[in-house]
């Protein structure tokens, strides 16, 4: 292995663990954020959320001009319908599941075993979307907008730091009033909490050394697609093979940093893919896990009702579907895509929204029954 | 649910998934109102999972109540009471 994958593979794992012990620590839930928001209206970690997106905006402008990211990121591509359904859907599933593609993962370092079944419920869910995708393609290729433009300033005709510039003037004073309020923390806490605020600012800089090191934004999702590959190919290797999703090399770039060409697709392959996200996903459960475990909190309870079991598993399942189908998940449109104002990041949060206001309704009638 | 010689109603809530902890933390305040406000009763709630360490006392204050939190081994122990 040469030294500039060695650096992005031991880089990923570090960066993966950091955000795995921070969010461990502030319990920093995406999925928590938007259903609490309608369960409870508990708004100061949506704020949170808020102050990271903004955070990175200047963040992703300023390796841009220094010439250390493309732009657009690669992986992104112009906006589609499919991106407001995949939305809607992975809104309904997070909160089903009790946590995204990656609270899952810090969650399951932490010993949770709803997690783990959510996690479960991913991979097949990606394996779900694995034998409907030659079908998906012929739906997909008719939602697409009639626009080549992968960003709004693109789609503007303006420059990339014009719109970012308009955020910061128009979000700052709004997120400093929060600031002034003590809308960026709480009041109570566990042992060892980090304030959301914290929190927001550290995961921000974890995001955005991620995608100058990695080349792509913090993503997981399609190295779920890949363990479900994995989990095929000694029961079918013949139909694991011909199957259109992983054959596909999706990820074709020219690192900025390093001048090497990355490749990489779905498939159940060691590819360029494997390297970026496989060591962010260990780095995450081995940093909840870290996180627990200094505090003498790792204790795996199998107690919950089983409807709850059900509830994380289908809600996994829906994910992994709505992942592939959006494409990709919460956390690459959040901390990755809107943050660069990309359309695709846009019409997923436009999408996951109701979802996830769906979703709440789903889990307290259905499955809480409270 | 146990009821002890102290008044202290427990639930256990640890190992549930979010955010469970908190709608029935919601429900036995709600439904125990009168008692919480006639201190003939305490709620006591074992929780796990840390975000309703946050969420829990922050909603019981807002209602109204004193709250403690107090880590117990390796999970986290809310007592809910009238204010003093």
């Amino acid at each position: 292995m040469t030294t500039p994958l060695l650096i992005i593979l031991s880089g990923q794992l570090l960066l993966g663990l950091t955000a795995g012990f921070v969010m461990h620590r502030a319990d920093f839930c995406m999925a928590g954020i938007f259903r609490d928001l309608f369960l409870f209206r508990r708004r100061t970690m949506l704020y949170a959320l808020i102050l990271l997106v903004l955070a990175l905006m200047p963040l992703y402008e300023l390796t841009r001009l220094l010439g250390l990211t493309n732009y657009p990121f690669a992986l992104f591509g112009p906006p589609s319908y499919a991106n407001l359904l995949g939305g809607l859907l992975f809104g309904v599933g997070m909160v089903l599941a009790g946590g995204c593609v990656v609270g899952s993962l810090y969650r399951l370092g932490g010993g949770s075993s709803l997690a783990a079944t959510a996690v479960l419920g991913l991979i097949l869910g990606s394996l779900l979307y694995v034998e409907l995708d030659a079908w998906w393609g012929g739906i997909a290729k008719t939602l697409s907008f009639a626009t080549a433009a992968i960003t709004l300033p693109q789609l503007l005709g303006v420059p990339p730091w014009l719109p970012v510039l308009v955020s910061l003037a128009l979000l700052t004073p709004l997120v400093a009033h929060w600031w002034r309020q003590g809308l960026l923390q709480v009041a109570f806490g566990p042992e060892g909490h980090i304030q959301p605020w914290h929190a927001a600012l550290l995961l921000a800089g974890v995001a955005a050394v991620s995608t100058v090191l990695a080349g792509i934004p913090l993503g997981v999702t399609t190295s779920y697609a890949k363990l479900a590959g994995y989990l095929m190919l000694p029961f079918a290797p013949e139909h694991t093979a011909s199957l259109g999703f992983f054959q596909r090399q999706g990820f074709n770039m020219i690192h900025p940093l390093f001048g090497i060409r990355l490749t990489g697709g779905g498939g159940p392959r060691l590819d360029s893919i494997a390297l970026i996200q496989f060591p962010l996903m260990a780095g995450l459960v081995a940093g909840g896990a870290l996180s627990a475990l200094r505090l003498g909190e790792l204790r795996v309870y199998f107690n919950a009702p089983l409807r709850q079991y059900l509830s994380a598993l289908c809600g996994g399942v829906v994910m992994g579907l709505a992942s592939r189908l959006a494409p990709a998940c919460n956390i690459w449109h959040l901390t990755g895509g809107l943050p660069v104002l990309a359309l695709q990041s846009i019409l997923f949060v436009a999408g996951l929204v109701p979802g996830a206001w769906l979703g709440a309704r789903l889990l307290t009638r259905l499955i809480l029954k409270i | 649910m146990a009821m002890t010689e102290m008044q202290e109603l427990v639930f256990d809530l640890r190992g549930r998934i979010c955010p469970s902890t908190l709608l029935v933390a919601m429900k036995e305040m709600n439904g125990h109102r009168q008692e919480l406000q006639e201190r003939a009763v305490q709620l006591r709630l074992l929780v796990e999972n840390r975000d309703a360490t946050v969420t829990i006392p922050e909603m019981a204050r807002n209602m109204g109540y004193a709250v403690s939190l107090n880590k117990v081994e390796q999970h986290y122990e809310i007592t809910i009471s009238a204010t003093a």
